[in-house]
């Protein structure tokens, strides 16, 4: 059994998705150790727990102390149940975060899967639908899977109501990926997600996007969506270049300005614009175990952060490929596989 | 290390008509309480029991709907609570504490959360009440907005576990007043019996909470009649009651009376209607009735009171207008209620509706280390009486508490048969002390009464067929104990002459008295009675 000690390093639930994940990948039982230990809320939360149960449902696996504010997890995968699943996600938590926690074994189950999934798709603290389907599915479609992913309503939080689907084809073997170049800027866009909120909003953060980006008039739209449970509010940034597309966001919240919200979205943009890398430190995240599990690869991506190397320590634990973190010139760093 | 709780939480609170409305988007900016409470990453309801007063059914659904959607792990169950007035304390508590009886809690399975932020500040004191005295088995949840009022933010909560040391203080309080209340129903005395003294101790919990009827069973003599007052008296210390203490043996109902005497009648409703009467139900209004011998009742008598319990009102003999009594019925009765439903001589649908609170009062002889501190009670209520205090002398109190303990003792007629043992020996006692030889003399009068007459043996059979049972419920024990001894020497006369000198011997010794025969006719002639009514029943 793997032992991880929950209480090192930072992000908790991301350790805990990757070792989930990773888990039915392999077949290897875990146990999760001082589970979010120095947080002011210890052990399981309802998002973590959303997870392991989802994990529990495609893997056949048994668990114990899968229950709220519990320090300790056992999890032991049995065998992965590629099929239809439901998984609806209080909106606390967002219903991204249960699909990266399956979508690594469900690509190399035996059969298709058709996965829908309700609650947050537009939740801080979580990457939002459209980064899944502009920045990282695409990039997993480029090493060999075929996955499908389709929003059919936005949830924001705290209203949730959100839903989208996502067929998943068996890929048995992930081509390397190589991404070590930007190449040039395609198209940039920025749109801003109103739901139940004066479009007065949208129009504050885009125009301060469009002067701080230097957007044309064209290249930045408000969407205004209908019938929506709840009030929402998200500025995305889309920075489409010749290999690779990167999504940055800003979160409207009750209470902050709409120019703050344009601002973050706006410095995310800038630091990764001014980096030169391809990956952003987001999808650098998220691509650490598909190139993981392809054996070989490489990405280049701007400094990690300690999310990141957390991460990459979980995945060492599980998988024997010889994963390197280096830094490059010009304050890139590479990721790489061999 | 702490392996999380695995008993899944099931919720039960009020829907705040005021904290936890809105209808449109912006809603979800407010701090809705019942939301917020599904919202928190470290609180995973499973179950939520949504309580919902009928007007704000629509309001109900909303929240139901949104809870789903913040939290779809939560089953949410709505309940009607039907309360029309929810700062009507008594209400809301009788509502409040049904539920809680009605629910099946699974303590093993789950753990409860009561919710207190939202309703009224009645509903709230309520909740805590029910959650302190155990009728929902469960911790106290308190839930606050956040700071940033607006936000959107579950905001905070708090769990109060009553049960804890620290608010023991609270606690102990409560249970001292239960005790007072206990030991009240008690009538002070210090009983023994652990079954009894819960009994007692469940009894008061009912009397206090509950509007519900009470049945009282037991054996003749167990004291149901005492208790039934008592419960009264309890419940109005409590400000529980405001109307009057109504008491009536059904046995004393027959024939067209029992229905006017129970409902009232109105003048002209019959031949000698001259007035209109008002009924013992009437007359309980506001306060308690207790039916002792409920079995007793004819069927019509059984059907107007079933109407009277479920919808308080009843049609007075003669009247086309209906009246109206709210009162809390105490029934007694020393039948088995259910054999008497399966003979056909009692309802079924009255017995159910009066048989929620059964309460079986056990004779004496099922708690015989009760009958030390009853003695002492007795000797108590004696001295009170007569104004003289009489006690045992060490060697009389042993030997009377050894028989009275023994298997030798049937106490057929339970607390009467010790009362009136009491009441005999003091009455019969040298100086103010019941010696051994006193007591002896009694223990055979007992073990004489319980042989011959079994039936008879609460002592008042002989009265009862002189007098009738209506006579015989207006005198005071006094009275009626001088006056069986009484019929008893004259009996055993050959005179009414013959008795009087027995009765009056020192008197006469002392010549205070001259005619003794004349003093007894007009003893007895303040009963009705006259000499040859003692002997009216011999010989047939």
């Amino acid at each position: 059994m793997i032992l991880i000690d929950g209480g090192q390093g930072e992000g908790g639930g991301q350790v805990l998705r990757t070792a989930l994940a990773l888990s039915l990948v392999t077949g290897k039982a875990f146990r999760i150790d001082n589970i979010r230990a120095k947080r002011s809320k210890p052990g399981l939360l309802r998002q973590h727990l959303t997870a392991v149960q989802a994990a529990t449902a495609v893997g056949g696996a048994e668990t114990q102390g899968a229950s709220i504010g519990s320090s300790r997890l056992d999890f032991t995968p049995g065998g992965l149940k590629p099929g239809a699943y439901r998984f609806a996600v209080g909106t606390a938590g967002s219903a991204t975060l249960v699909l990266q926690t399956i979508l690594p074994p469900l690509l190399l189950a035996k059969g298709p899967s058709e996965l829908l999934l309700e609650g947050g798709t537009h939740n801080p603290f979580a990457p939002p639908f459209d980064f899944l389907s502009k920045a990282f599915l695409p990039l997993l479609k480029r090493m060999g899977a075929k996955i499908d992913a389709r929003l059919e309503r936005h949830g924001f939080y705290p209203a949730g109501g959100g839903k989208f689907s996502v067929r998943i084809e068996p890929t048995p073997d992930l081509q390397p990926l190589e991404l070590l170049e930007r190449g040039e800027t395609v198209r940039r866009s920025a749109r801003a997600l109103l739901a139940n909120l004066p479009v007065s909003i949208a129009q504050r953060e885009l125009s301060i996007v469009q002067e701080k980006l230097g957007l044309a008039a064209h290249e930045i739209a408000t969407e205004v969506i209908e019938q929506n449970p709840g009030p929402g509010n998200v500025l995305l940034v889309e920075i489409e270049s010749e290999h690779v597309t990167e999504v940055f966001t800003g979160f409207g919240e009750k209470g902050r300005k709409a120019e703050d919200v344009a601002r973050a979205a706006v410095d995310h943009t800038r630091a990764y614009l001014s980096a030169g890398a391809p990956v952003g430190p987001h999808l650098a995240d998220q691509l650490l175990v598909p190139l993981a599990l392809a054996g070989r690869g490489k990405f280049r991506t701007c400094e990690p952060s300690g999310h990141t190397r957390t991460n990459l320590d979980v995945i060492r634990r599980f998988l024997s490929a010889d994963l390197r973190i280096e830094a490059e010139a010009d304050g890139k760093w590479g990721v790489e596989v061999k | 290390m702490k392996q999380g709780k695995t008993k899944p939480t099931v919720l039960i609170g009020l829907l705040g008509p005021t904290l936890d409305q809105g209808r449109n988007a912006g809603r979800w900016e407010r701090w809705r309480p019942s939301i917020a409470l599904c919202q928190h990453e470290d609180l995973l309801v499973s179950r939520f029991e949504l309580l919902v007063q009928p007007r704000f059914e629509s309001l109900g659904k909303l929240i139901d709907a949104d809870i789903r959607s913040v939290s779809p792990e939560t089953e949410v169950r709505r309940h009607v609570l039907q309360v029309r007035d929810p700062w009507d304390f008594e209400e809301v508590y009788g509502e409040l504490h049904d539920f809680a009886r009605g629910y099946a809690f699974d303590t093993d399975r789950e753990d409860y959360l009561i919710h207190i932020t939202t309703g009224t500040h009645v509903a709230q004191i309520c909740l805590f009440l029910l959650t302190e005295t155990h009728y929902f088995p469960a911790r106290l949840v308190q839930t606050e907005p956040p700071a940033q009022r607006a936000s959107g933010e579950p905001g905070a909560y708090k769990i109060i576990d009553l049960d804890l040391s620290k608010y023991d203080r609270l606690a102990s309080r409560f249970r001292k007043e239960m005790k007072e209340g206990a030991s009240f129903l008690k009538s002070g005395i210090e009983t023994r019996n652990a079954g009894f003294n819960k009994l007692i101790e469940r009894i008061e919990q009912v009397a206090v909470a509950s509007r519900a009827p009470l049945l009282l069973t037991g054996p003749t003599g167990a004291g149901k009649s005492l208790l039934a007052r008592r419960i009264y008296e309890l419940r109005k210390s409590r400000n529980l009651v405001r109307g009057s203490f109504v008491e009536v043996n059904c046995a004393t109902l027959r024939g067209d009376a029992a229905m006017s005497a129970l409902f009232g009648h109105e003048k002209g409703a019959f031949t000698g209607a001259t007035r209109d009467r008002e009924g013992l139900l009437r007359a309980a209004d506001g306060g308690v009735l207790f039916l002792d011998e409920i079995g007793e009742l004819g069927s019509d008598e059984q059907a107007m009171l079933l109407r009277a319990i479920e919808e308080k009102v009843f049609l007075p003999v003669g009247a086309d207008r209906e009246a109206r009594s709210d009162f809390l019925l105490i029934a007694g009765t020393n039948r088995d209620l259910r054999r008497e439903v399966a003979a056909g001589r009692f309802r079924e649908d009255l017995l159910a509706r009066i048989d929620m609170w059964t309460f079986r009062l056990p004779g004496l002889a099922e708690r015989r280390e009760d009958i030390a501190p009853n003695l002492d009670y007795e000797l108590e209520a004696y001295a009170r009486q007569s104004g003289q205090h009489v006690s045992f002398t060490r060697e009389g109190r042993e030997r009377f508490l050894a028989f009275a303990r023994s298997e030798q003792s049937a106490w057929l007629g339970n607390f009467r048969d010790l009362n009136g043992a009491v009441c005999r020996m003091a009455t019969l006692a040298l100086g103010g002390r019941i010696s051994s030889e006193g007591v002896e003399e009694e223990i055979e009068r007992l073990r004489a009464a319980w042989k011959a007459d079994p039936q008879e043996a609460g002592g008042d059979g002989a009265l009862e067929a002189l007098l009738g049972p209506t006579r015989l419920e207006e005198l005071d024990l006094f009275d009626r104990l001088q006056l069986e001894r009484v019929v008893e020497v004259c009996r055993r006369s050959r005179s009414l002459s013959d008795a009087g000198r027995r009765l009056f011997e020192r008197s006469r010794a002392q010549r205070k008295t001259s005619n003794d025969a004349d003093r007894l006719r007009k003893y007895l002639l303040r009963f009705g009675l006259n000499w040859d009514d003692l002997f009216a029943d011999r010989g047939e």
